[in-house]
C-alpha cells in the first residue's frame, strides 16, 4: 500500500458528513403536519362538530412564516450535527413550546365570535401532532446530550407552567377550559380520587408482592403456581374483572354486616381496588422476584463467609442490592396502574376516568380530553420520579 | 492452630475431598496448590464451614468446629476472595468495618481500626474511604478485601485465590506486600491458589493436591528438591525447578569469607536470591561474585563451583535424612 492510500480523500471525508436523520425527520414531518392538517376547529357549541383551520386561517401568514421557520432551523442544525447545534435545537423547541398557547390565543381572538358565549375553540390534529413530535425531539436532545433524568422533566415543568398560566388567563374560550372550567371542583375531586386509588393499589402491591417474592424463594412449588394465576390475572380484560367482582362482593357486602361497615359492596371502592391490586401484582411479584435473584451468588457467599446471619445477608445484602431493579417494578406497576384506574370509573369508583366515560356518554370530546390529559401527565410525571429515584438508589451512584 | 485430619467431603456420589490430614501451626503460611476442580477450595470452606465436611475432624485450637456456632465461627475467621466478593453499594471504609460491626465493636473503635488498616495497606483514607469498589482497579479492591478480612484482628486468615484476576505486576506487588504484612502479622493462613510460582513465593508449607487427595506436602525446597512423582514435578515446573529454588535460597546461605584472591568485579548485597546471583554471573561472564553488605562494603564471595556443589550436597543430606 503506498503512502497515497493512506491519505483521507474526498470520498472519505464526504462518508465522515452524519446528518441527525432523526431530528431531521421529525422536523420535517412537523412542516407536513403544520400545513397539511387542521389547526384549530371552531364550534358554536359543545356538542356541534367545528369548522376546521389550517396554519394561514388560524394564526396568519406572519405566524405560519414564523412557525415554519422554527421548524426549518431544526433541519437546518440537524444536517450538521454538534453539541452546540444539539442546545441551539433544544432552545428552538423550548421556544416552539412556550409559543403554542399564544398561537391559541391568536386563533381565538380572530376566528370565535366574541358575541356568541358557547362558542369555543378546539385543539386540531396538525396541533397535537406538532406536540408530540417535538416531545419525541425531547427525548432525541436528551439522548445526544446526554441529560439526566431530571433535566426533561424540569423544562417540562416549566413549560407546563406557563400554559396553565395561558389557560387561566387568556384562553378562556378554549374548549377544554370551558370544560374544565364549568366542573373545576368535580376535576380536583378526580384527580384526588385517582391518585388514592393508584397510591392504595401500588401500595398493597408492593408490600404483597414482597411478601409472595419472598415466599416464592422459600417454597419453590409455589412459584409455579403463583406465576400461573398472576399470569392468568393478567389476561382478563379489566372490564370484565370488574364484573366477575361485582356478583361476590355485593353479596358480601349484603350478607357480612361487618364488610359492609368497612365500604365493601358490589360496585365502588372496593371491587376497583382488589381489580387494580390483581393486575399490579404479577409486574411487582415478577420484578420483585428476579431483582432478589439477580443479586450476585459470590457477593452473597462472602457475606455468609463474613459471618452475617441470614436475616442480616437479606436487608443488609441482598436487598438493597435489589432495590433498583424491585423499584423499576413499582414504576412499571404504578404507571399501569394510573391507566387502569381510568376503567375503574366504570364501576363507580371516581377518579379522572369519570370524565372520559362521560364525555363518551355525551359525545363531547374536549370532556374527554379533560380526563385523559390528566392521566397522561400523571402517567409520565410517575415514570420520571421514580425512574429517577430508582437510578438515585444505584449503589454509590453506579450507571 | 488447624488440624484436618482424615476429612472428606462427598457430594451425593461424588468425592470431591478425599480423606485430607493436614496440619497448619500457629503463625505458619499454609499454601493449597492445585488444578482447578482438585478440592482444594472445598477444603478451605470446610474450614469455615461454608461447607460441612462429610466424615473426619477439623480441628481449631483444641476443639472441633462442629462445635462451633457456625456464624461466630465465621467471625473470627478472616476470609478473602477475588475482587468480587466486596460489597458494590458500601463504601470502602464500610466493607472493611463489616465484621468489628456485626460483632457489635463502638463506632468509634470501629472508625480507628478502619483507618488504621487502610495504613497498613496502602489506601490513603481521605482519597478512599468514601470510594465504592467499582471505582476501584483491581489491585485496589483487593488490598480492601485484605483489610476486610483482617478488620476483626482475626488469628486465622483464608485466602481463596485472591490474586486469581489481578495483572502479573500488581499480583507480583500485592503478594510481597502479604509476604511483608505476614512477617509481622503472623497470622495462621490457609491460602489457595493454582499458581505455583506464587505458592512457593509465599509459602512456609506447600500442600499439592490432585483430584481431592493430597499428593505430597512440605516446605517449598523440600518438595522442590525431591518432589513425589511426575505430577508435582511438571507443576514445580519440571526443568525449571532448579532455578526455581535458587530462588528460594538467600545469597548469605552460600557465601565464603573473602580469599586471598583479588575480589571480583560484580557485586550483589547478601539478601539477594541465588537465582539473581547466577543471573548476574551470566550476564557478567563470571563465576565469582563478590556479597557486599547494606553499605556496599565486601563481606564474602560467592562461587559458582560451590554454589553447584552445595546444591548436590543439599540433595545427599535430603536423601540421608
Amino acid at each position: 500500500m503506498s503512502l497515497i492510500d493512506a491519505l483521507p480523500s474526498p470520498a472519505l471525508r464526504r462518508r465522515s458528513w452524519h446528518p441527525n436523520s432523526v431530528l431531521l425527520c421529525l422536523s420535517g414531518v412537523m412542516l407536513a403536519s403544520a400545513w397539511l392538517f387542521s389547526l384549530v376547529s371552531v364550534a358554536p357549541n359543545r356538542i356541534v362538530t367545528g369548522t376546521s383551520f389550517g396554519i394561514v386561517d388560524a394564526i396568519g401568514w406572519p405566524g405560519a412564516a414564523l412557525i415554519s421557520m422554527l421548524f426549518m432551523a431544526i433541519a437546518a442544525l440537524a444536517t450538521v450535527p454538534s453539541q452546540g447545534h444539539y442546545r441551539a435545537i433544544l432552545g428552538i423547541i423550548m421556544l416552539t413550546l412556550l409559543l403554542m398557547p399564544f398561537g391559541l390565543m391568536v386563533a381565538g381572538h380572530w376566528l370565535v365570535d366574541a358575541s356568541m358565549p358557547q362558542a369555543r375553540l378546539g385543539i386540531g390534529a396538525a396541533y397535537w401532532t406538532v406536540l408530540f413530535v417535538l416531545l419525541l425531539c425531547l427525548v432525541e436532545l436528551r439522548l445526544r446530550l446526554g441529560l439526566s433524568r431530571w433535566w426533561p422533566t424540569l423544562i417540562l415543568s416549566a413549560i407546563g407552567a406557563v400554559w396553565w398560566g395561558c389557560a387561566a388567563l387568556w384562553l378562556g374560550n378554549l374548549a377544554l377550559v370551558q370544560e374544565f372550567q364549568a366542573r373545576d371542583t368535580q376535576f380536583y375531586q378526580a384527580v384526588k380520587q385517582h391518585i388514592a386509588l393508584v397510591s392504595i393499589a401500588v401500595g398493597v402491591s408492593v408490600v404483597l408482592g414482597l411478601l409472595l417474592a419472598m415466599l416464592m424463594r422459600r417454597y419453590q412449588r409455589l412459584q409455579k403456581v403463583a406465576f400461573a394465576l398472576l399470569n392468568f390475572l393478567q389476561t382478563i380484560p379489566s372490564l370484565a374483572l370488574f364484573g366477575l367482582l361485582l356478583a361476590p362482593l355485593a353479596w358480601l357486602g349484603a350478607n357480612v354486616p361487618m364488610l359492609a361497615a368497612l365500604g365493601i359492596s358490589g360496585i365502588g371502592n372496593a371491587p376497583a381496588l382488589i381489580a387494580l391490586i390483581a393486575y399490579s401484582l404479577l409486574p411487582m411479584v415478577r420484578n420483585t422476584y428476579i431483582a432478589l435473584e439477580e443479586v450476585s451468588v459470590e457477593t452473597l457467599q462472602a457475606a455468609k463467609a463474613m459471618g452475617m446471619r441470614t436475616g442480616q445477608r437479606f436487608w443488609q445484602v441482598r436487598f438493597p442490592l435489589a432495590l433498583p431493579v424491585l423499584l423499576e417494578g413499582v414504576r412499571i406497576t404504578a404507571v399501569q396502574a394510573v391507566g387502569l384506574t381510568a376503567v375503574a370509573a366504570l364501576i363507580g369508583a371516581g377518579g379522572l376516568g369519570t370524565f372520559i366515560f362521560q364525555g363518551l356518554g355525551q359525545a363531547a370530546m374536549d370532556m374527554v380530553l379533560l380526563g385523559a390529559l390528566p392521566i397522561l401527565i400523571l402517567a409520565l410525571m410517575v415514570d420520571a420520579g421514580l425512574g429517577a429515584l430508582a437510578d438515585a438508589l444505584r449503589p454509590g451512584g453506579q450507571e | 492452630m488447624i488440624e484436618l485430619s482424615h476429612v472428606s467431603k462427598r457430594f451425593g456420589d461424588e468425592t470431591a475431598v478425599d480423606d485430607i490430614t493436614l496440619r497448619v501451626a500457629k503463625g505458619k503460611f499454609c499454601a493449597l496448590v492445585g488444578t482447578s476442580g482438585c478440592g482444594k477450595s472445598t477444603t478451605l470452606r470446610m474450614i469455615n464451614r461454608l461447607i460441612e465436611h462429610s466424615s473426619g475432624d477439623i480441628i481449631l485450637d483444641g476443639q472441633s468446629i462442629e462445635q462451633y456456632d457456625p456464624v461466630k465461627l465465621r467471625r473470627r475467621i478472616g476470609y478473602v476472595i477475588q475482587s468480587t466478593g466486596l460489597f458494590p453499594h458500601w463504601n470502602v471504609a464500610r466493607n472493611i468495618g463489616l465484621v468489628p460491626r456485626l460483632l457489635k465493636w463502638p463506632a468509634t473503635e470501629i472508625t480507628a481500626r478502619v483507618e488504621e488498616l487502610m495504613g497498613v495497606l496502602g489506601l490513603p483514607v481521605g482519597e478512599f474511604a468514601h470510594k465504592y469498589p467499582h471505582q476501584l482497579s483491581g489491585g485496589q479492591a483487593q488490598r480492601v478485601g485484605v483489610a476486610r478480612a483482617l478488620a476483626a484482628d482475626p488469628d486465622i486468615l483464608l485466602m481463596d485465590e485472591p490474586f486469581g484476576a489481578l495483572d502479573p505486576i500488581t499480583r507480583e506487588k500485592l503478594q510481597d506486600e502479604l509476604a511483608k504484612l505476614q512477617s509481622r502479622l503472623h497470622k495462621t493462613v490457609v491460602f489457595v491458589t493454582h499458581d505455583m510460582d506464587e505458592a512457593l513465593r509465599l509459602a512456609d508449607h506447600l500442600v499439592v493436591m490432585r483430584d481431592g487427595r493430597i499428593v505430597q506436602q512440605g516446605s517449598p525446597l523440600a518438595l522442590l528438591q525431591q518432589p513425589a512423582d511426575p505430577f508435582v514435578d511438571s507443576l514445580l515446573g519440571g526443568l525449571e525447578r532448579g532455578l526455581k529454588q535458587a530462588a528460594l535460597t538467600r545469597v548469605k546461605d552460600h557465601m565464603t569469607s573473602l580469599g586471598p584472591t583479588l575480589p571480583a568485579q560484580s557485586r550483589i548485597p547478601t539478601d539477594f536470591s541465588l537465582r539473581q546471583a547466577l543471573s548476574m554471573m551470566l550476564r557478567d561472564h563470571c563465576d565469582r561474585l563478590t556479597v557486599v553488605d547494606q553499605n556496599d562494603m565486601p563481606i564474602g564471595e560467592l562461587s559458582l563451583r560451590r554454589i553447584v556443589k552445595e546444591a548436590q550436597l543439599d540433595k545427599v543430606s535430603q536423601r540421608d535424612a
